[in-house]
């Protein structure tokens, strides 16, 4: 075994677990652990109706902030 | 049962959030919350306009950078995770919401809206029309800074496990090397790979490490953080030597396990703090003062910092006395127990001075401010508190005191290693290896870890019995106490007047006493019907043609042509009717037809397992001395009845300061039991202060521990809680040290290899955190 293998082993295997160490960081940081129950059961509420509610949320937001 | 269409309910209430969430297009809530039974919304609360009030936004609503309303909510009735989606989409589908976020652990809710489409007020009313119930919270800086603090260690720990688990890999590699052979090639690849690893790891998650010694130098005082900063510094220098010479063994697996395991240990003990600040905020409950003050005709709310001296101010019954004053008209009975501790209600009328921080109890008066809240009875208290609060004495921890002496002895044992094996002729690399193999497997990991886990066992034990402790450090504090002071009104008794012996004369309808006691608020009505509840059957409400509440005396009211009167002696005298019956205790009268059909005595009772307790914390060695401002006669009979020995009456809030300050003089640890603002004085002196979950607000806010569910029997298990944890770090810190002693002499004569450090280390903090665990279990069992 060349020593170069070794070497690919550990580089690739270190970015890879940095890729998603810095993943699980940034959904720390954005709040998504905040509330480990609720992070669980989320899977159960989540579909189309979710996904339109979030886009008409960002909507009304943007037509509140223009009348503030 | 209510039949409506396809669909069952069982009461209008449910009934009517069916209605509101169809029309909503919510309906889709009662398949998400599967079986789960849900509370029929039935709860009337009041006006909600308040909340739109001056005085309420400048409190509890802030205005966040996108310029919306923000404001922070705690939640009732949330029991499934479809209660959370109901609400935040019931929320959201408001015009002029912007966002809505539930915490489901904690009922928390974060609520964000535009101010000039829609008001705070309709926002509670959609969440109670929908069958729950919120209340604003002030989301403290402190509560602001636990969070932020909790989510940094999140993140640091996230890294430090991470290096840590992959250095571990390739530390087999390193270690199956050391003992089959393996070329210096290869093992500096391993090296710089762990190098790579171990970098964020001692940097940014050790970096609370380096703050923390570099205060620790400023101050002079030598810490754990400094044993661990200059342990993991030196070992990572050492070990880039190391890896750069060829030669030895790097250490990066210490440098990164050092650091990840102390701050597990310091995470544990933050876990335990937000814990605590969590469950105080749901007892709160606290609405900013709002006075109504009398303009001209007419009634005007405003802040109470505001009221001059000289305004008219307006009580209801049922409020808060806010100011002190003078009665102008009207006049009732108020409610001074939270400020003498006596329990008997007070007539005042037109003359008669009322004092902040009582409670009319049916007295509906206009009075006359004397003095401003700034210098009120209740403000001239909260500034005693300052006082009383930087008097505590402050009993140093054992395990900080253990650990500042521990980190100089290994520091200064680790310098003496290095010149030892130096001047005796070995290269500079074996002694500073030998050197670092000392700080190493001295490294504080298990010492670290000893007190946080043994507290967090502690205070989940105690948290599961309703006690709760706010800073972990008081679990060792309450261990140490000799003395222990109990408040007599609310702590000792019930604090409320109950029915010790019913008298009956004459058969009557007990539907008619039933109904005439319901709708009082006076605390002897109130005892009446809570008797009459728990003992009668049949109790169904009979309207009157005519109710009267008399002020101080009692009842009258007219059914069927027939006039009723309940209440106290001088009810019956005035209405002429006879009576020829005494007793020591409070009496409630119930007549008509010019005659006493029942007398009903009422006693401010003695909690069920007082006695008992006040025995085993006696047999414990504790003194007990119970503190009053009752008279000789009601204090004595109750500390007789209790098995009190010593017992100081007339008591007022100064003196029993002074009576703890004169306990610590006698150098005696002191707790103090209370509940009301009579007993903050003494409770912020105290060296613990535990106050019942029922207690007043300032009460809570100055105690270091709180019994949620009010009873003596979770005093005696705050003691045996705060005991057994104590003995736990006691054992935890003899382990960690035995561990250290047998270990620091092996790796001064350079016995040691970096594997048996690593597994050593490890070793030490399974055994740790296992002796914690093992309590827990006995406690489970017994």
């Amino acid at each position: 075994m060349d020593n170069w293998i070794v070497f690919m082993m550990l580089g690739a295997s270190i970015i890879l677990g940095s890729i998603a160490l810095f993943a699980f960081l940034w959904a720390l940081k954005s709040g998504q652990f905040d509330d480990e129950e609720k992070f669980l059961n989320a899977v159960k509420f989540d579909g189309e109706e979710e996904l339109n509610d979030a886009v008409k949320q960002e909507e009304k937001k943007k037509r509140l902030k223009k009348r503030l | 049962m209510i039949v409506d269409g396809k669909h069952y309910f069982c009461c209008n209430g449910c009934q009517g959030v069916f209605h509101l969430l169809r029309d909503e297009g919510l309906i889709s809530f009662y398949d998400k919350a599967g079986t789960t039974t849900l509370t029929p919304p039935t709860q009337q609360y009041e006006d909600s306009s308040n909340f739109n009030s001056s005085t309420f936004y400048d409190k509890f609503v802030k205005t966040n950078s996108d310029g919306f309303c923000e404001a922070s909510l705690i939640i009732e009735g949330i029991h499934c995770s479809a209660c959370v989606w109901l609400n935040e989409k019931a929320l959201h589908k408001m015009e002029g919401v912007i966002d809505a976020n539930i915490n489901f652990t904690n009922n928390k809710a974060i609520v964000v809206w535009a101010d000039n489409v829609v008001k705070l007020s309709a926002i509670i009313d959609m969440i109670r029309a929908i069958g729950y119930n919120a209340f604003p919270y002030d989301a403290s800086i402190q509560e602001a800074k636990a969070n932020k603090e909790r989510k940094d260690y999140y993140l640091r720990m996230a890294v430090a496990i991470f290096g840590s688990m992959n250095i571990m890999w390739i530390a087999v590699a390193q270690y199956a090397g050391y003992f089959s052979g393996i070329t210096q090639d290869i093992k500096t690849m391993l090296n710089i790979a762990e190098g790579i690893l171990a970098t964020p790891v001692l940097f940014y998650s050790g970096w609370i490490f380096f703050k923390s010694a570099y205060y620790g130098m400023k101050t002079k005082v030598v810490n754990m953080d400094i044993l661990v900063a200059t342990g993991a510094l030196s070992t990572y220098l050492y070990s880039i030597y190391i890896t750069i010479m060829h030669v030895g063994e790097a250490y990066f697996d210490s440098v990164s396990m050092i650091i990840t395991f102390v701050l597990i240990g310091k995470f544990l003990e933050i876990l335990s703090k937000k814990n605590a600040i969590d469950a105080l905020d749901i007892i709160g409950n606290n609405f900013p003062s709002i006075v109504n003050i009398l303009q001209g005709n007419k009634i005007i709310s405003c802040k109470l910092s505001d009221v001059l001296v000289g305004d008219v101010v307006v009580v209801s019954s049922g409020e808060k006395v806010l100011l002190d004053g003078e009665i102008i008209k009207g006049n009732g009975s108020f409610d001074e127990s939270n400020l003498t501790g006596e329990n008997e209600p007070i007539y005042k009328s037109k003359g008669d001075s009322v004092v902040s921080g009582t409670t009319s109890i049916d007295a509906d008066i206009h009075f006359r401010a004397t003095k401003d809240f700034a210098h009120s009875t209740l403000s001239n208290l909260v500034a005693l508190l300052d006082t009383a609060i930087n008097k505590k004495p402050k009993i140093q921890q054992m395990a900080n005191k253990l650990s500042e002496s521990f980190s100089s002895v290994i520091l200064s044992f680790s310098v003496i290693t290095f010149f030892i094996w130096w001047l005796w002729p070995h290269t500079f690399e074996v002694s500073f290896m030998v050197a670092i193999s000392v700080i190493v497997i001295a490294c504080p990991c298990a010492l670290a870890l000893a007190t946080p886990v043994a507290t967090l066992v502690g205070l989940s034990l105690g948290a599961k019995r309703g006690i709760l402790f706010k800073e972990a450090a008081q679990l060792e504090t309450m261990a140490k106490v000799d003395t222990l002071v109990l408040d007599k009104t609310g702590t000792i008794t019930m604090g409320k007047p109950e029915v010790v012996k019913e008298h009956i004369y004459e058969e009557f309808d007990i539907k008619l006493l039933y109904s005439l006691v319901k709708s009082s608020n006076h605390p002897v009505a109130k005892g009446v019907f809570k008797f009459l509840t728990q003992n009668k059957e049949k109790l169904d409400e009979v309207i009157f043609d005519d109710f009267v509440q008399v002020p101080a005396c009692g009842i009258t009211a007219t059914f069927e042509d027939k006039k009723f009167f309940g209440g106290n002696f001088k009810l019956m005298q005035e209405n002429n009717i006879t009576i020829e019956f005494s007793s020591d205790n409070t009496l409630f009268y119930f007549a008509f037809n010019g005659k006493v059909v029942a007398i009903y005595e009422l006693s401010d009772k003695i909690k069920e397992d007082a006695k008992q307790v006040v025995e085993s914390l006696v047999k414990r060695g504790i003194k007990t001395i119970m503190l009053t401002g009752d008279n000789r006669f009601s204090a004595k009979k109750v500390a007789d009845e209790v098995g009190i020995s010593e017992f100081m009456y007339e008591q007022t809030p100064k003196d029993k300061a002074n009576f703890i300050d004169t306990l610590h003089k006698k150098g005696k640890t002191v707790v103090m039991v209370g509940d009301g603002v009579n007993d903050i004085l003494a409770l912020a002196s105290a060296d613990i202060g535990i106050v019942m979950g029922s207690g007043s607000d300032i009460a809570i806010d100055v105690s270091d521990v709180i019994l949620l569910n009010n009873s003596l029997k979770s005093l005696e298990d705050a003691f045996k809680i705060s005991r057994t944890t104590y003995s736990l770090i006691k054992q935890n810190l003899a382990i960690s040290l035995l561990y250290n002693a047998i270990t620091i002499p092996l790796a001064m004569g350079g016995f040691v290899i970096p594997l048996v450090s690593a597994i050593s280390m490890s070793v030490s903090s399974l055994l740790v955190v296992g002796n914690s665990m093992r309590i827990r279990y006995k406690w489970n069992k017994g």
